[in-house]
């Protein structure tokens, strides 16, 4: 459902199921902490379903995090590259996988 | 949705608490019932024969409507198609379509909203054809073919069964299986 009347729908990325997956939490445990259907967490993770604030809430106390580590306007990347992710050191420069500098 | 609030709460409130009571006893008691229908394939054939009762109910509307002296008993073989099917829906798919909000998570409420969109622009427009035939019937006959009435009432019976089944039916058919996942 659009927040908006008219116009484009952004998008709400989601790292839900790699929490999830993570504390080997299963839909319906998840659901049950915030008291929803688990047919709604698994729309929630396929992006069928952007969340009410309150709902995004209730998910980020779960996991104990804040709402921008859980949810995101771009892509997310994956968790292991954030954290841990190779850069290569050139002549003069530090560069990481992309070529990007660092 | 009903809001958590500081004031009491009035009538409406009271009256949508005590419908969610009674959604949550029924749910408890047929929760578990027809275990083996709840899948959206067995779902999708109880609204196909859903669609064939109204076909039928719509069709003594129409012979009723030539004057056929025994055409209203069609209507119980009918009822008695219809009449199973719509219980056997209403507990497959959970009671989706009238349940009270405080019953459904947001996006199940979002889904309902949206079959009872078109439930009601079905209604509105299947309306017509009754009301046309009644217009411009009794127009032609100077209201004079008892007939006409019966068969009207029929057909706005009929088209009433729809539009208030439409939103259940929608989500019955679209409504995907749980994952293995959903646990």
């Amino acid at each position: 459902m659009s927040p908006v009347r008219r116009g484009e729908t952004l998008p709400i990325h989601n790292r839900i199921s790699v929490l999830r997956a993570e504390r080997r939490m299963t839909r319906a445990e998840l659901a049950a902490l915030i008291n929803v259907n688990p047919q709604t967490v698994g729309a929630l993770e396929r992006g069928d379903h952007y969340p009410s604030l309150d709902l995004a809430f209730r998910i980020c106390d779960v996991f104990g995090l804040p709402v921008e580590a859980v949810f995101s306007r771009a892509a997310f990347t994956p968790l292991s590259a954030e954290l841990y992710g190779r850069t290569t050191r050139t002549k003069g420069s530090e560069h990481d996988d992309a070529g990007n500098a660092v | 949705m009903t809001q958590a609030t500081q004031s009491d709460p009035n009538l409406l409130d009271r009256y949508q608490a005590y419908r969610t009571r009674r959604f949550l006893k029924h749910e408890r008691r047929y929760g578990n019932a027809l275990s083996g229908w709840r899948n959206q394939g067995r779902r999708r054939v109880l609204v196909i024969v859903l669609g064939v009762a109204f076909a039928l109910m719509f069709a003594v509307g129409v012979v009723c409507a030539f004057g056929v002296t025994w055409a209203p008993l069609l209507w119980l073989p009918a009822c008695f198609v219809f009449y199973p099917t719509w219980m056997a829906l209403q507990i497959v798919s959970g009671r989706q379509g009238d349940a009270p909000e405080a019953a459904l998570d947001e996006y199940e409420i979002q889904q309902r909203n949206s079959a009872r969109s078109i439930g009601l622009t079905v209604t509105q427009n299947l309306m017509l054809l009754p009301i046309a035939y009644l217009i411009i019937g009794s127009v032609l006959t100077r209201g004079t073919d008892v007939s006409m009435a019966y068969a009207g009432g029929l057909m706005s019976l009929t088209v009433l069964l729809i539009g208030g089944c439409t939103p259940a039916m929608i989500l019955g058919w679209s409504r995907a299986d749980s994952d293995a996942e959903d646990g």
